[in-house]
């Protein structure tokens, strides 16, 4: 009876201090709790579900330079540029000198058509961190927008001197050299702008045309044209689908068809939301769960390409391609052993398919099994052999 | 009781880390009564005993990068390293407590030291600080920010590994994709589900079969490792870009930079993510659930 009563006044004298103390670390572990789950929401791509993680953290610890700009980048990569450009902002006013941030801030600024802004942030970039390539290279890209082709022109080749990413580089450069009248540099820079360029890459033929045409080689100029021409038909191609998806929401062969031509793209980012909608449009097709695993995997989200590929698994069982794209999402994830169950069920279903033999194959040569990796491997070549 | 191996720890006491080497092992002397003396004395310092789980990463050249995988991955190239010792585990839950005791008390009761880990009061498997030291005494510290490794780091007489020295203690001479090997192994503990540890940490030392060709553990998944360098996505470019013909020596990272380089993937990551190569980067102020660290030491 007196243990107890010892017990109930020393609860009811340390009541207010705990009551205190709990409500603030209650508090900050829902905090600590919104920044964890955010930062797991980015990893897996899913930064719609990580901004209102972070923007639920910073409603209650609103001082977190650094949670504010990673609000500002998962908002970035959903191209809310007004958005992020005011949390960089947040972010630097609490830490002004920080390098990525300010980083940041200039590339939202230039995605904002804003250059006249992005030059101060850059400009500070490269004093605090002489060697930051990108920091360069997007200076170099808002000065050419602003038509500062001299100031480009030494900015852009100190960028190339410090980064591997050429392409973009050499074509801002032939910009700035074409519109400097020096048209040896220009083609030059035109020229190795399309040698480092993914394939597709327009706008420096275009660049290359105009600078042959200015400096009087017109047959060099014309050629260069018509390929930029041809290149910007599948660009063509893909604004026209983009307006009428945009006019015709509800089109399902719009729709399919913009997916088809970002997936020959490989345009997967573009992609998934496409596939999202062609899904909310015909949810029992399987093959847009398949494009959606598809693209998923080509953004290495496996996880997420895993979960599309049951789906499309469960609604067509009988087709081949399904099991061995599941198959392979398990592999990327190391699942060996379902990975080897999906390969299996799909050469079960298509035994003439070399693909999902060389797919088995590599599987049994990651697990160390050469005797069955060698075999598959046989049967892959010999049926590759008979197509051709 | 050794704290730097797993499943080694009997009666474990919150508040109670001896640090010493067994009275057997030292046999019942003179001479091992004074030595078990001096490593009681010795408790918050480096014994001897941590010795013996360094390993000696020895001189010479390693490739560090990758021609194929992330962009800030390449390009594969030769770096010359001295000889240095790395920590066999990461640092545990017990181990950092030691530090965070000491520190303890020299702060006003109540208050918590400036390197507290953080609390993850949302996630039960890893619990609340210090409480978890007595759950789980032989996980990886996790909640700690590069300052607070750093700190401990410090405390110890030793350092966080340089990028290229993390990243040649988990790849060795071979080139291997995961510290084990090329193959896709379940040998980490990673966000897939057939690893044995869905969803939680697993005790350091946990897949033996996953250690490094230098018999590092845990190189790759449970935690992601803070390391001394700052991140730069040109780096490894400007790494392969020696002045001379011969590999760069000793590379330390850039100068500047905002974020801390981390490696290894953690237990909410793909394998892919858990490569020896994959470079992650983070504000050094960060104390997470997935991330924690291990030691280094220039050998000579």
């Amino acid at each position: 009876m007196r243990n107890g009563l010892t017990i109930v006044i020393i609860f009811f004298l340390c009541l207010p201090l705990s009551g205190i103390t709990g409500e603030e670390s209650g508090d900050h572990s829902a905090y600590v709790q919104h920044v964890e789950q955010a930062f797991i929401l980015m990893f897996q791509g899913d930064n719609l579900r990580a901004i209102s993680e972070f923007e639920a953290a910073l409603a209650i610890e609103p001082d977190h330079y650094e949670v504010l700009h990673y609000l500002g980048m998962a908002q970035a990569q959903e191209e809310f540029w007004n958005k992020a450009t005011e949390n960089y902002q947040r972010s630097l006013a609490l830490m002004p000198d920080n390098i990525e941030a300010l980083y940041s801030l200039g590339v939202a600024y230039f995605r904002l058509d804003q250059w006249i802004d992005a030059v101060p942030s850059l400009r500070r970039v490269i004093v605090l961190s002489p060697q930051h390539a990108r920091g360069y290279e997007m200076l170099g890209k808002s000065l050419v927008k602003l038509r500062r082709y001299a100031e480009a022109v030494p900015t852009l080749t100190k960028a190339l001197t410090l980064s591997p990413h050429g392409a973009g580089l050499y074509y801002e450069l032939g910009t700035a050299h074409l519109n400097l009248k020096a048209y040896p540099e220009a083609i030059e820079n035109f020229k190795l702008a399309i040698a480092h360029g993914p394939t597709g890459y327009a706008e420096p033929h275009h660049g290359l045309g105009t600078a042959y045409f200015r400096s009087g080689d017109r047959e060099k100029s014309r050629a260069e044209m018509q390929i930029y021409q041809q290149l910007q038909k599948e660009f063509a191609e893909y604004e026209r689908l983009t307006r009428l998806t945009r006019a015709e929401p509800n089109n399902l062969e719009a729709w399919t068809e913009l997916a088809t031509l970002l997936m020959n793209q490989k345009n997967f980012a573009r992609a998934i939301p496409v596939f999202q909608k062609c899904i909310e449009l015909a949810p029992n097709n399987a093959h847009f769960y398949h494009g959606l695993s598809r693209s998923f995997m080509g953004l290495n989200y496996p996880k997420h390409a895993a979960e599309a590929a049951r789906k499309a698994v469960q609604l067509m069982p009988n087709q081949a391609i399904l099991h061995n794209t599941l198959g392979s999402t398990y592999a990327m994830q190391g699942e060996s052993q379902k990975a080897i169950n999906a390969f299996r069920k799909a050469v079960e279903l298509d035994s003439e398919e070399p693909y999902y033999h060389l797919n088995l194959s590599r599987i049994y040569q990651g697990m160390g099994n050469q005797k069955l990796a060698q075999e598959h491997h046989r049967i892959y070549e010999y049926l590759l052999s008979k197509q051709k | 009781m050794n704290i730097f191996c797993p499943n080694r720890s009997r009666g474990f006491l919150l508040g109670y880390f001896p640090k010493v080497t067994s009275p057997l092992r030292i046999g019942i002397t003179a001479r091992g009564l004074l030595l078990l003396l001096l490593s009681v004395g010795m408790s918050f310092g480096a014994s001897a005993q941590d010795t013996e789980n360094l390993i000696l990463i020895s001189a010479g050249t390693f490739t560090m990068g990758s021609d194929t995988r992330a962009a800030d991955e390449k390009p594969m190239h030769k770096v010359y390293l001295d000889a240095y010792y790395i920590s066999k585990y990461e640092v545990t839950n017990a181990e950092y407590y030691e530090f965070w005791k000491q520190q303890s008390e020299t702060v006003p009761p109540g208050q918590m030291p400036q390197y507290t880990p953080e609390n993850f009061t949302h996630l039960p498997q890893i619990g609340d600080w210090p409480a978890r030291v007595k759950q789980f005494p032989n996980h990886p510290v996790v909640g700690v920010s590069w300052h607070d490794a750093n700190a401990y780091a410090a405390w110890k007489g030793m350092r966080l590994p340089t990028e290229a020295e993390w990243e040649k203690a988990a790849r060795g001479y071979t080139n291997r994709t995961w510290p084990w090997g090329n193959a896709l192994e379940p040998y980490a503990n990673t966000a897939a589900k057939d690893d044995g540890y869905e969803n939680r940490l697993a005790p350091v030392g946990s897949f033996p079969k996953g250690k490094s060709y230098y018999g590092v553990m845990d190189m790759a998944g449970n935690v992601w490792e803070w390391t001394a360098d700052w991140y730069g996505d040109v780096y490894y470019w400007h790494s392969s870009q020696a002045a001379t013909k011969r590999p760069k020596q000793n590379p330390t990272g850039p100068a500047v930079g905002s974020w801390r380089v981390l490696r290894g993937g953690s237990w909410i990551d793909t394998i892919a993510r858990c490569s020896t190569t994959f470079r992650f980067y983070l504000y050094p102020n960060l104390k997470t659930s997935f991330v924690g660290f291990r030691l280094a030491k220039t050998a000579f």
